[in-house]
């Protein structure tokens, strides 16, 4: 599919050409992977790195406690943002992607502020409701410009074709793979960096008890609001990679249960680090391939397997408990190594420093 | 004027027919205070099953639906231990009720959530498994038996298996409601949904009686499904997503929970529907439902929460 679409990567040339011929020699070392594997290889990481992002932002908003149906909306809100600004206004690709984050972060932070009284439920319920109404618009959406053999531009029903950037420049698949990863990293580490820091942990506050957080005079309003902004800007870049891919985006695609797979994955992978979202992609994806031999059972034993895990880990895989302790080892760890290289190191100022792990927030 | 009237029968007619979706739903949900995702898909499943027994052989209207109904239930059963049941271990922070309860939502319902959606899934795959096209025939009424109604020198056209399900659908509603108000049973069910601690202590077994509850709705949900099922003539694997989407938008629109708020959100859902699509179009008839739910939950943030606790008077005793 995407080598039809992009172009066999030797019409790639230079600088680019030589990126794209390095990631696939260097895919083609990895164990049982020929030729044919590397590009496949290539698809399977980029849907990955994709759909990762999008769990990120259910993510984000989990952190904050609140569910939502409606991740979709900003990642087709992303899409058809970015892919205005590439084909209609003709920007460059990383302009059109943050003017499709502004599109997705907007939509989020007001969506925010009108449902900030309801709870539970009736969010996500609301947020539902606002993604297929967001949805059934863009489906109605006209605005054809013609730009040199033929009209280009949303057209209802028909979706919005041939957004090809990335053709046009010339950008592999595996280049674009490294864009994408890139992001992903960049995204992670902000994220990481984020939870780590006071705002982090007071959003993963709210999101034990919103009312005990208020007590503690946390701005329990505000900070949802920046992590609904947050969810919407995260959702929204994946829908901007997700359409410069495939080239094509309508807006079927971004139907429920887009939004309620992101949740799913969120939940799996687990609420204690932001790699949780990851593992849960890696998972359903992993299991895709791993799993051809159960051709068509293969959501049967991926739904109750997920069942089954939720019941004893209710966190999901990567709980809170497992990443602090996973933490509070290394660190003691990295202390031992350290009283090794400099043996007069108090060791006792190490230890209790110890005690306060970041990003642990216990409820007694 | 004259197609004014047909269009509010039609509305109302399939608003009935969505209130008894959303019944199911709602009730489940006031019993278990968690949102039931793979309550379409349990439906669904069971319809298939009908379809599949319908497929070998010239079998009777009843049994088909006693077939449905039964499977159901025992789908019920088996997402009821997997997803609701108590779970087998959880580790002691996260057992701890919140210290605010019913703030939002919390450790358990998000558990509950994620599992029937997942179990929806595995459901869905499941249906395509056993009848892998993508429309299957179901046993349908008698699509033909029309009424009709003189009215000001034209006629009302009336479906006669749609008028006799949306009549069937309101009487089953009313028995229900009557059922929870005025049983012993349905006063232990009320009892539960108001504080489970507190039954408990009362001598209410609550665990079991979840269960059987639980059954109990999701063979209603499989009723349910054979009499839509029948009247359209045909089932898809999209029919548990679709049941999902307007059980929810009718109970949330009357407030979940609440039998009658769900007969009322069931015929504003019909009549929105209907009118919307004599105005706007297909498009537009879709745009109108979310749009009707979206500004019930926001301004008016919710006939549903403030009806919320009220699904239940006060009046203890039963007759």
């Amino acid at each position: 599919m995407s080598d039809r679409v992009f172009g066999s990567s030797s019409a790639a040339t230079g600088m680019d050409g030589a990126i794209a011929k390095a990631v696939r020699q260097s895919l083609c070392h990895l164990p049982g992977v020929d030729d044919a594997g590397a590009s496949y290889l290539v698809n399977v990481l980029s849907d990955i790195s994709i759909l990762s992002l999008i769990a990120l932002s259910s993510y984000v908003l989990l952190l904050s406690g609140r569910v939502s149906f409606g991740q979709q909306a900003y990642f087709g809100l992303g899409a058809y943002g970015s892919a205005v600004g590439t084909v209609l206004f003709g920007w460059s690709l990383p302009l059109a992607l943050v003017f499709g984050i502004a599109c997705g972060a907007f939509c989020a932070y007001f969506l925010a502020l009108i449902t900030r009284p309801l709870s539970g439920l009736y969010f996500a319920v609301a947020s539902l409701a606002f993604a297929e109404m967001l949805r059934l618009a863009l489906s109605s959406w006209h605005w054809q410009v013609d730009r040199g053999g033929g009209p280009v531009g949303p057209a209802g029903l028909e979706g919005f074709r041939s957004i090809r950037w990335l053709y046009e420049n010339n950008v592999a698949p595996e280049v674009f793979l490294l864009i994408c990863l890139a992001l992903l990293g960049a995204v992670l580490i902000g994220q990481m960096l984020l939870e780590r820091r006071r705002i982090g942990m007071s959003i993963r506050m709210i999101g034990y008890d919103e009312v005990l957080a208020a007590a503690q005079g946390l701005p329990v309003d505000r900070l949802r609001l920046f992590a609904a902004t947050l969810s919407g800007g995260l959702a929204a870049i994946a829908g901007g990679l997700y359409a410069h891919r495939t080239t094509y985006v309508e807006a079927s695609l971004f139907d429920p249960m887009l939004g309620v797979h992101a949740l799913g994955y969120a939940l799996l992978g687990g609420l204690g680090t932001a790699l949780g979202p990851l593992l849960g992609v890696a998972l359903d994806l992993g299991l895709l391939d791993a799993s051809r031999l159960v051709d068509g059972w293969r959501m049967v034993i991926f739904g109750g397997l997920i069942a089954i895990i939720l019941r004893v880990r209710p966190r999901g895989l990567l709980d809170e408990s497992l990443v602090n302790s996973t933490q509070r080892r290394a660190r003691h760890i990295v202390g031992r190594l350290r009283c090794l290289i400099s043996p007069h190191r108090d060791l006792d100022a190490q230890s209790s420093r110890d005690a306060i792990v970041p990003g642990s927030i216990r409820k007694s | 004027m004259f197609e004014w009237i047909q269009t509010s029968i039609d509305g109302i007619v399939d608003g009935a027919i969505y209130a008894l979706i959303g019944l199911g739903l709602s009730l489940s949900y006031s019993s278990l205070r968690r949102l039931n995702l793979a309550y379409g898909a349990i439906a669904m499943l069971a319809a298939y099953c009908g379809a599949w027994v319908a497929f070998q052989g010239e079998i009777s209207m009843v049994l088909i639906a006693l077939i449905v109904i039964g499977v159901a239930g025992l789908i019920g059963l088996y997402v009821e231990q997997l997803c609701f049941a108590k779970p087998l271990q959880v580790s002691g922070r996260i057992d701890n009720a919140s210290v605010t309860a019913d703030a939002g939502i919390d450790q358990r319902d998000l558990v509950a959530l994620a599992s029937s959606f997942a179990i929806w899934m595995q459901l869905e795959q499941l249906a395509i498994n056993m009848l892998p096209r993508h429309m299957n025939a179901f046993p349908a009424f008698d699509a033909d038996a029309t009424v009709l109604l003189p009215l000001m020198g034209e006629q009302l056209i009336l479906r006669l298996d749609r008028l006799t399900v949306a009549v069937l659908s309101i009487m089953l509603i009313t028995v229900i409601h009557r059922l929870i108000k005025g049983s012993r049973v349905g006063l232990a069910w009320r009892a539960i949904a108001e504080h489970r601690m507190a039954s408990h202590l009362m001598g209410i077994s609550v665990d079991r009686f979840q269960t059987v509850i639980f059954i109990l709705l999701s063979s209603l949900s499989g009723f349910t499904a054979f009499l839509i099922l029948a009247i359209e003539g045909q089932v898809t694997a999209m029919f548990g997503m679709w049941m999902l989407l307007k059980g929810l938008t009718a109970a949330m629109l009357g407030g979940l929970g609440s039998v009658l708020g769900v007969m009322t959100g069931g015929l504003m859902l019909g009549l929105t529907e209907a009118w919307a699509q004599v105005f706007f179009g297909a498009i537009g008839r879709e745009f109108a439902v979310y749009a009707l739910l979206f500004l019930t939950l926001t301004l008016r943030s919710g006939l549903a929460a403030r009806r919320k606790e009220q699904h239940f008077d006060r009046r203890v005793v039963p007759r």
